[in-house]
């Protein structure tokens, strides 16, 4: 008798089976990564010079505006947020490579800038914090006059 | 190797770069439920416009084309405005027409719902 439960029984593997081939199969073809997602280099940002201002560009994939939050000092600027990267409700996990990250990152410029004047927004995933240089650091043009 | 072979090699390789933009794998999360399979891909700096997903029999290729101009002297670089590509092997049994995708904050939310023979279903037991 418990011979035939276990026949029954062993029909489901073929359930399990395709399971695990769908493991399997999500294997992906070329390898590579964005790179170490260490915490204290989260978000990932470049800092660029245009002449009157400092424009700091960092990715912040899945947040927005009212996930960050930034904190600014005369020369430096600080980002902090949390990304969550936990899986939605009733779904099981095959591969997880985002992980949930709780980061505050301070970036230090190398000049003067003007608070008051200082912009961010974020899209796609991108955030733009243009930040203009204080008034006493920014190149002027001097004209020379004739006597 | 006389002038105009030369010159069709170099637009030949030309056009090569152009197609090949360099390109970086995006991270991903992978989820499944009883109803579909959720792929999460971090891909920040792209738009709707830039994403291009493709499926063909089984191999799923996503690539998302970044448009990040940056202006002026750069001071510090952790990153570069590459493209996101990356292809994978779908399981069979993914219902390749109702395939559906959202893309929001620079994360692709691609919705791979299972096809009816094999999602879990409740056999209806009949009373006499």
């Amino acid at each position: 008798m418990f011979g035939t439960f276990y026949d029954f029984d062993r029909s489901f593997l073929a359930l399990d089976e395709l399971r695990r081939q769908m493991d399997r199969l999500w294997e992906d073809f070329d390898h590579g990564s964005r790179g170490s997602q260490a915490e204290g280099n989260w978000p990932r940002a470049n800092l660029a010079d245009t002449g009157a201002e400092l424009v700091l560009t960092a990715e912040v994939p899945g947040l927005s505006e009212k996930d960050l939050t930034l904190t600014l000092a005369q020369d430096s600027l600080t980002v902090k947020g949390t990304r969550n990267g936990k899986a939605p409700d009733g779904y099981s996990v095959h591969r997880q490579e985002r992980n949930t990250v709780q980061f505050a990152r301070t970036f230090a410029f190398p000049m003067a800038i003007d608070p008051e004047k200082t912009t961010a927004s974020v899209k796609h995933g991108l955030l733009t914090v243009t930040l203009p240089k204080a008034a006493a650091v920014r190149p002027r043009q001097i004209t020379v006059k004739t006597s | 190797m006389n002038d105009t072979q030369l010159d069709k090699q170099q637009q030949g390789s030309r056009a090569e770069a152009v197609q090949q933009r360099p390109a970086v794998a995006p991270r991903v999360d992978i989820f499944e439920n009883k109803d579909e399979v959720l792929l999460v891909a971090d891909m920040p700096g792209v738009s709707k416009e830039g994403l291009n997903i493709h499926l063909d029999h089984e191999q799923l290729t996503v690539e998302g084309r970044v448009l990040a101009e940056t202006a002026g002297r750069l001071l510090a670089r952790e990153w570069r405005p590459f493209d996101f590509r990356r292809s994978f092997l779908v399981p069979k049994g993914i219902d390749a027409e109702k395939v559906s995708a959202e893309l929001k904050q620079g994360v692709l939310y691609l919705h791979l719902p299972k096809s009816e023979a094999v999602k879990p279903r409740r056999v209806p037991v009949q009373a006499e």
